[in-house]
């Protein structure tokens, strides 16, 4: 046997193997979703909740850091096993495995309620990060559930929107869809609005989940649309975006560069803004039939989320990993920040406005990103960044 | 720089999804045969530098022997070898290497088109090069393997590995395993076929035992391989790896070949070795000559 035949035949085999490898690898470093940002309050406090992969954790909004937990009843810093103060950090390792994409729900100071990737509806004593009960769900969660009144929306990664009591967790109506639906469902004129990934915008009776009525958007719709001035307005993965009245007839649309998922923003001058995933900024007059009043590629990469408006500025991040402060009146860029590694930026923005239950006296933006390293970045209005989670 | 190759065939298996009727699995198939195919002539060139040396084996075992204390004198001997037989020693290597990247190319375009989470599809979104292929997103992901028994066999998630899957689809990487094992079999049929039809009943001139050992082992171990993260690895994958090996079955198989070759105006060629004039030899008059076949031996 010549060392030139067994070269090559072992040359084959670890190309294969390492072919096999590298595909693979391809599902395992890509996660399911980025992850979700929101403000719940605990005890009259505000606090950031952050839910990202295997952790959901509460936050400090001064400094980023989680919170402490304390005994309820001598207000004593509660401790783990080997005496280091324990933090607001819920792991899904630490109850069989889950993944978090959702924002938890307050529903009162001993409860919270969770919804897992994994499928299930996790109730969590906020005390003490504690599980005491977790109630299966029929499919996975990458969205935001809505609360109104004593009924929790629940929407379902594959599809479906489930409704459930929040005094015994029963399903009360289920509404099908052929996709999934990956925002957050809105409330509009006691109907539940749901956008599904199916193409669809659904308008549903809130107590009976009856259809009203449905539009086909012509593509995905994966954004909760805005409501303002009793109007909808949403954009879909056909590269359009829609001023839709509540009786669901489409108004006006909009052609954009290309897909739509961020929720728009809208000022006090009724123009809206929103961004595409060509890195594309738009604004457009909703009280002129959606006439475009600048359009400017401003990033690299696509805009996942949904612009911030603040004053006289525009905030974007994008998935080149950097944020871009624009000005509102022409979509000039002011200033850009990039984020160490560059990570793709594709949660939601939080824009805190100083308050005493925020414990802030400077506004901050916070925005996610899906490194590990650098969840959460806060930075003050003028690009200054004051906080990195996890530090 | 990988997007330049990934990207056109996510792009190209989006189209093929439209043309078709939207039949992902079916647009998988075609592509699969389409890369196939023009991926042939590359493959044909690996197999004729795979023959062409084994052809000189056995002359390169006698420098071997000869030369054992003298690697210059044998490195010079091999390479005059190499060049008389016009052989490139690392030839066969780089149709492989140019084929590995369309390949896995391939194969990661139908976990992307597949996009089922958020992140893979705004991953996607980047990727569709061809106008007017945003509105089929999300690809359909449910696939009923006979509709006429639907009730029976339930629709398959082409994203979720078959252990999430009904229980029928675990006899997919059973079928990637057999399919495997068919064509490395056909595979190692034919290069031994070719080296018996070119050479003679030397026993020297046989694929040598180590070889043949290695080939062997690889029936073996890639079939077992591939079945093992087909489990794992999703449906939609396990189809690919299903209908890649029928098309190589296809494309090892004597017929196939020669339809192949004919179609890529390959020309067929038996010739059998150029033996080299070696320093302290009786000279021998370097000839392109076809040797008398012996007899097989029963």
């Amino acid at each position: 046997m010549l060392d030139l035949e067994r070269r090559r035949m072992s040359l084959y085999l670890i190309l294969s193997l390492a072919a096999l490898l590298v595909s693979g690898c391809v599902g395992a470093r890509m996660g399911v979703s980025w992850p979700s940002v929101g403000l719940v309050e605990i005890n009259g406090e505000q606090n950031i909740a952050l839910a990202y992969n295997n952790d959901v954790a509460l936050l400090n909004p001064a400094n980023g850091a989680p919170l402490r937990l304390v005994n309820p009843l001598n207000g004593a810093a509660l401790l783990d096993k080997d005496n280091n103060p324990r933090s607001w950090i819920l792991r899904g390792s630490d109850f069989g495995g889950a993944q978090f994409y959702s924002l938890p729900i307050v529903v009162d100071e001993e409860t919270m309620l969770v919804t897992a990737n994994s499928g299930s509806l996790w109730k969590v004593d906020p005390v003490l990060v504690d599980v005491p009960r977790m109630i299966p769900l029929d499919d996975k969660v990458v969205a935001d559930s809505l609360v109104v009144e004593d009924i929790i929306y629940i929407p379902y990664q594959n599809g479906g929107l489930s409704a459930r009591s929040m005094l015994d967790y029963r399903e009360i109506w289920r509404f099908p869809t052929e996709e999934g639906i990956w925002a957050k469902p809105l409330l509009a004129a006691d109907m539940i609005i749901a956008s599904s990934v199916d193409h669809h915008l659904y308008a549903l009776d809130r107590s009976s989940g009856q259809l009203i009525w449905s539009l086909d958007l012509g593509g995905s719709v994966a954004s909760t649309p805005l409501l303002a001035n009793d109007r909808l307005y949403v954009g879909s993965f056909n590269k359009s975006f829609f001023e839709i009245s509540l009786d669901g007839e489409i108004l006006n649309s909009y052609a954009t560069q290309n897909w739509v998922w961020g929720t728009p923003a809208m000022d006090a001058n009724g123009i809206i803004y929103l961004a595409d995933l060509s890195g594309y900024v738009h604004a457009l007059d909703s009280e002129n039939y959606l006439q475009p009043l600048w359009s400017n590629q401003i990033a690299e990469r696509g805009i996942r989320a949904g612009p911030i408006v603040y004053q006289d500025r525009v905030i974007v991040a994008s998935r080149d990993g950097r944020v871009y402060w624009l000005d509102r009146r022409d979509g000039v860029l002011i200033n850009s920040r990039e984020i160490d590694n560059l990570p793709e930026l594709l949660g939601d923005m939080l824009f805190l406005e100083p308050s005493d239950s925020l414990k802030i006296d400077v506004p901050l933006l916070l925005v996610s990103s899906v490194d590990e390293g650098r969840l959460l970045i806060a930075f003050e209005v003028d690009g200054r960044q004051t906080w990195v989670y996890p530090r | 720089m990988w997007d330049l190759i990934l990207n056109p065939f996510v792009s190209i298996l989006a189209w093929l999804y439209a043309a078709l009727n939207q039949d992902i699995v079916l647009a998988i198939v075609v592509l699969t045969v389409i890369i196939r195919f023009l991926t042939y002539p590359l493959l044909a060139k690996q197999q004729e530098s795979s023959r062409k040396m084994q052809q000189i084996q056995p002359q390169l075992k006698k420098l071997q022997e000869k030369y054992k204390n003298d690697k210059e004198k044998m490195s010079q001997a091999q390479m005059k070898l190499y060049r008389e037989n016009k052989v490139n020693p690392v030839g066969g290597c780089f149709p492989m290497v140019i084929q590995f990247p369309i390949l896995i190319g391939l194969y990661q375009a139908i976990f992307f088109a597949l996009a089922a989470t958020p992140f893979q599809l705004v991953d996607l979104s980047e990727r569709l090069l061809i106008p007017g292929l945003d509105s089929l997103i999300p690809l359909q992901r449910m696939w009923t393997p006979i509709p006429q028994l639907a009730e029976f066999l339930p629709a398959l998630d082409l994203t979720l590995a078959p252990t999430e899957n009904p229980h029928y689809s675990l006899l997919l990487p059973l079928l990637v395993l057999i399919t495997t094992w068919a064509q490395q079999k056909l595979t190692m049929m034919t290069t031994k076929q070719k080296s018996e039809k070119s050479d003679d009943d030397d026993e020297d001139e046989k694929p040598r035992g180590g070889q043949t050992q290695i080939m062997q082992s690889m029936t073996t171990i890639m079939p077992i391989m591939f079945g093992f993260f087909s489990l794992s690895f999703s449906v939609g994958l396990s189809i690919y790896f299903v209908a890649s090996n029928l098309i190589g079955i296809v494309q090892y198989s004597p017929q196939g070949r020669s339809v192949l070759d004919k179609l890529f105006r390959k020309k067929q060629t038996d010739d059998a070795p150029v033996e080299i004039v070696l320093e302290d030899d009786e000279p021998v008059k370097k000839t392109r000559k076809r040797r008398k076949k012996k007899p097989r031996k029963k």
